[in-house]
């Protein structure tokens, strides 16, 4: 069975290698039927290494120990579904998987835009094979799924703390996103090699790179996520480079997601988009050149491979490759139109991607700079939570605004009278919401009432553009207000998906502001019968209790939990002592109070001999929040990406327009 | 067409102009915090973050008068004795790798409370065995 899997990787590589070779041929001399071999080469190296998938996965679930990763991380005891998961537990099947979904979606995009876009598609091949070389190479050659020994007994387990339902989802959406940052990027190389540089590369990579982000999103609040309730130190992000690794990309994603908007609509910031798209994708290879390097340390702590050169190597050739691409076409990508005014909806598209690359590049500038002190002879110095706190402050205070400002100013120039009537209801409602606030003693944290301030107003100016369009529908169309909401959302998905994405990352900016600027934390020793207070809530430690569970001792100390005297529940929290793996794990105690949005969240800090705990106890309002704006930026999300065939029909009419005059 | 006149471009000037100087105003207020292991802390004499190897046993009371180990060089023999008070992660054992932040004071690095992080042994990436 390793051969077979082995000769399945092979056989991809060699594949990936002709896609290149034959590809890049076929479309420097356009040859049609080359070209289309090129593409099923690619198509057929995604059947490859399905094929190789399928063998590591037959290994996983046979618990066939001859194979090194199987042996490496599962063992016997382990249930099925982690058993599957460990697929993507290890680097070799981590790459494999990034291949699996590299050439999948590759497959996808080739076949879907195999009529439209012939002359870009042409290059956008080879461009996909070069990457899917690059992976390829690294699974035949430099680490590989498919080696073997002589089968021990057992294998070595998978770690306690990722034997959990999130390690089942969590991965794969971080690499649905990662990879699919890699189609825009190659139908934005293919477009440069072709010479193709209207917004067709962009419209055709639309979706991808809507879905890319959006898995990308969704992947790190699901890790958020896993951290808060599992990992148990009462937080949801640390700023850790492997966490910064996922969210550098995101955040050029987003930008890249409003620029092309700026392009397709007048013309402007081909370069930018250009620049955007390789960023994103260069980000995308260094966070996993980061998490499996082991160059910057991190909490995730990946021991040093050899996969560090090779990436960084890679990642070098790509940056240098696309720039000089990019510079070499400049005089195509000289812009039609200009900025007229610096209030326009443009310019706010401006200002909000100049601000999340300016995060991206400092959070990147934080992550790398142990490496770069380390390379001036200063010795490793890191930079910790303070420093990207106050950035994120800094950038995205600002951001936050402009999400109202954006969609109330018009396109090209806004007149100062139309702005003034579209301002008033959301900056009324701002206005009303901060006093309000510092009524309620909010004031404690100026970047709270702040966030909150803004916050008002971006929703505010969200429900304005609803009430706005609705009203225009219905005096179009006539019928019932509900009817002329839906059809106002169903005619323009993009857009008001795009609101609803707005209004989940106002639900998110509410939810973290919450929890980390009014959030409390005491720490105090019980004995059985004491009771702490903390904020409303009084907690009584009533006792300790010890049960054997199937593989681990589980403590658990029992709180009563009153707010304002009434009794609210009791509370159980804990350490779980796995005794296979001589591990202890806290278990902690969330009560969650889903009308305010609140946590009480309760870790027992120490178990002492003489019966009494040291608890660590924090109360985090609006936590929940973030949770919710995770469902609501999937219902954007969806919106915007859900099929029009409307939006279809427009654009056949639009191609045709362009197709004209390049045919003269 | 006068390009050079493109407010575009004056934006992002300015902005690129704005960014910088809140870049400095931070370096030049805040800055990061050295990262030295045990055998280079004599020479650093402001709050650093130690890392290192826990060797010996721990004793005392994290959450009384201190938790009390030595941490030893990832690869080396130079080592320091650590007081800690505050909460200990449940990976933190003898033999694995800590860090944590704070200062010598007279050949005892106290930590900073609540600064103790453990690194995951996840068997993400096992180590290479050769």
């Amino acid at each position: 069975m390793p051969e077979l899997g082995r000769a399945a990787l092979a056989v991809c590589l060699g594949l990936a290698v002709y896609a290149v070779v034959a590809g890049g041929f076929a479309a420097a001399t356009r040859r049609r039927r080359l070209a289309r071999s090129a593409q099923n080469a690619l198509l057929a190296a995604f059947i490859a290494s399905l094929g190789a998938a399928a063998v590591l996965l037959g290994a996983l679930l046979r618990k066939d120990f001859s194979f090194v990763y199987v042996a490496d991380h599962t063992s016997l005891q382990l249930p099925k579904q982690y058993t599957v998961s460990a697929f993507w537990g290890g680097q070799e099947g981590s790459l494999l998987l990034w291949l699996v979904i590299l050439t999948g979606f590759g497959a996808a995009a080739v076949a879907l835009n195999r009529r439209v876009e012939t002359a870009v598609l042409a290059w956008v091949v080879p461009v996909l094979g070069l990457v899917t070389t690059f992976f390829a190479f690294m699974l035949v050659v430099v680490s590989s799924p498919f080696d073997t020994q002589p089968a021990p007994a057992d294998g070595a387990g998978l770690n306690p703390s990722l034997q959990n339902p999130y390690m089942m989802i969590h991965p794969p959406f971080l690499y649905l996103g990662f990879v699919g940052l890699t189609i825009p990027f190659a139908f934005a190389m293919g477009a440069l090699l072709a010479r193709r540089t209207d917004e067709r590369w962009i419209v055709a990579t639309r979706r991808w790179t809507l879905f890319a982000w959006t898995a990308l999103g969704i992947g790190q609040l699901l890790g958020a996520h896993w951290a808060y309730v599992e990992v148990g130190w009462g937080g949801y992000y640390a700023w850790d480079p492997v966490e910064n690794a996922a969210l550098m990309p995101w955040l050029v994603a987003t930008a890249f997601l409003h620029s092309v908007m700026i392009q397709e609509k007048r013309g402007m910031l081909k370069v930018w988009n250009m620049l955007l798209v390789v960023l994103a994708f260069c980000l995308a290879l260094f966070g996993t050149f980061l998490t499996r390097s082991g160059v910057v340390s991190s909490i995730h702590s990946f021991t040093q491979s050899p996969l560090g050169p090779w990436f960084l190597g890679f990642i070098c050739l790509v940056t240098i490759c696309s720039l000089a691409l990019v510079f070499s076409r400049l005089p195509l990508l000289r812009a039609k139109t200009r900025l007229e005014s610096l209030v326009s909806r443009e310019a706010t598209f401006l200002y909000n991607n100049l601000l999340l690359v300016a995060l991206c590049l400092t959070i990147l500038w934080g992550v790398a700079f142990p490496i770069l002190s380390d390379a001036v002879g200063r010795g490793q110095i890191t930079v910790s939570a303070p420093y990207y706190n106050f950035f994120l402050r800094v950038f995205g205070l600002p951001l936050l605004l402009l999400m109202g400002i954006g969609p109330l100013v018009a396109w090209r120039r806004a007149s100062l009278r139309s702005l003034g009537r579209s301002f008033a209801w959301p900056a009324g409602i701002a206005l009303a919401t901060g006093i309000l606030l510092l009524a309620l003693g909010a004031g404690s944290s100026w970047v709270g009432l702040v966030a909150y301030t803004f916050s008002a107003f971006v929703l505010g100016s969200i429900g304005y553009e609803f009430a706005r369009g609705t009203r225009a529908r219905r005096a179009l169309a006539g019928g019932s207000w509900s009817s002329a909401f839906a059809e106002l959302v169903a005619r323009n998905r993009r857009r008001y998906g795009g609101y609803v994405v707005h209004a989940a990352i106002v639900l998110l900016a509410i939810g973290v502001t919450g929890s980390s600027a009014y959030d409390s934390v005491k720490t105090q020793k019980l004995k059985p019968g004491q009771t702490m207070a903390i904020g409303d809530y009084r907690l009584t430690y009533r006792a300790l209790v010890k049960h054997e569970g199937a593989n681990a001792t589980e403590y658990r100390a029992l709180l009563d939990v009153r707010r304002r005297g009434h009794f609210l529940e009791t509370l159980a929290s804990g350490k779980n002592s796995y005794r296979a793996e001589q591990q202890v794990s806290n278990e902690v105690g969330i009560r969650s109070d889903y009308l305010t949005g609140e946590d009480l969240f309760v870790i027992t800090d120490q178990i002492n001999r003489n019966g009494s705990v040291d608890f660590k106890v924090l109360v985090k309002p609006l936590v929940n929040l973030i949770w919710l704006s995770g469902v609501l930026f999937l219902g954007g999300s969806l919106i915007a990406l859900w099929p029009s065939a409307a939006e279809q029909r427009r654009l056949t009419a639009r191609y045709r327009e362009l197709r004209a005059p390049a045919r003269a | 067409m006068a390009r050079s006149q493109s407010p575009a471009r004056l934006v992002i000037a300015l902005s690129v102009a704005a960014a910088l100087a809140v870049f400095l105003l931070y370096v030049s207020v805040a800055g990061g915090t050295p990262s030295v292991q045990p055998s280079q802390l004599r020479s650093h004499h402001g709050d650093v973050a130690l890392v290192g190897k826990v060797v010996g046993k721990a004793t005392g009371d994290a959450h009384g008068d201190g938790l009390r180990f030595r941490l030893r060089d990832v690869s080396g023999s130079a080592s320091v004795p650590i007081v800690y008070r505050g909460s200990v992660p449940d990976l933190f054992r003898t033999g694995r790798e800590v860090r944590l932040e704070g200062r010598l004071q007279n050949g005892v690095f106290v930590a900073k409370p609540d600064s103790l992080r453990t690194k995951c042994p996840s068997k993400y990436t096992p180590a290479k065995r050769s």
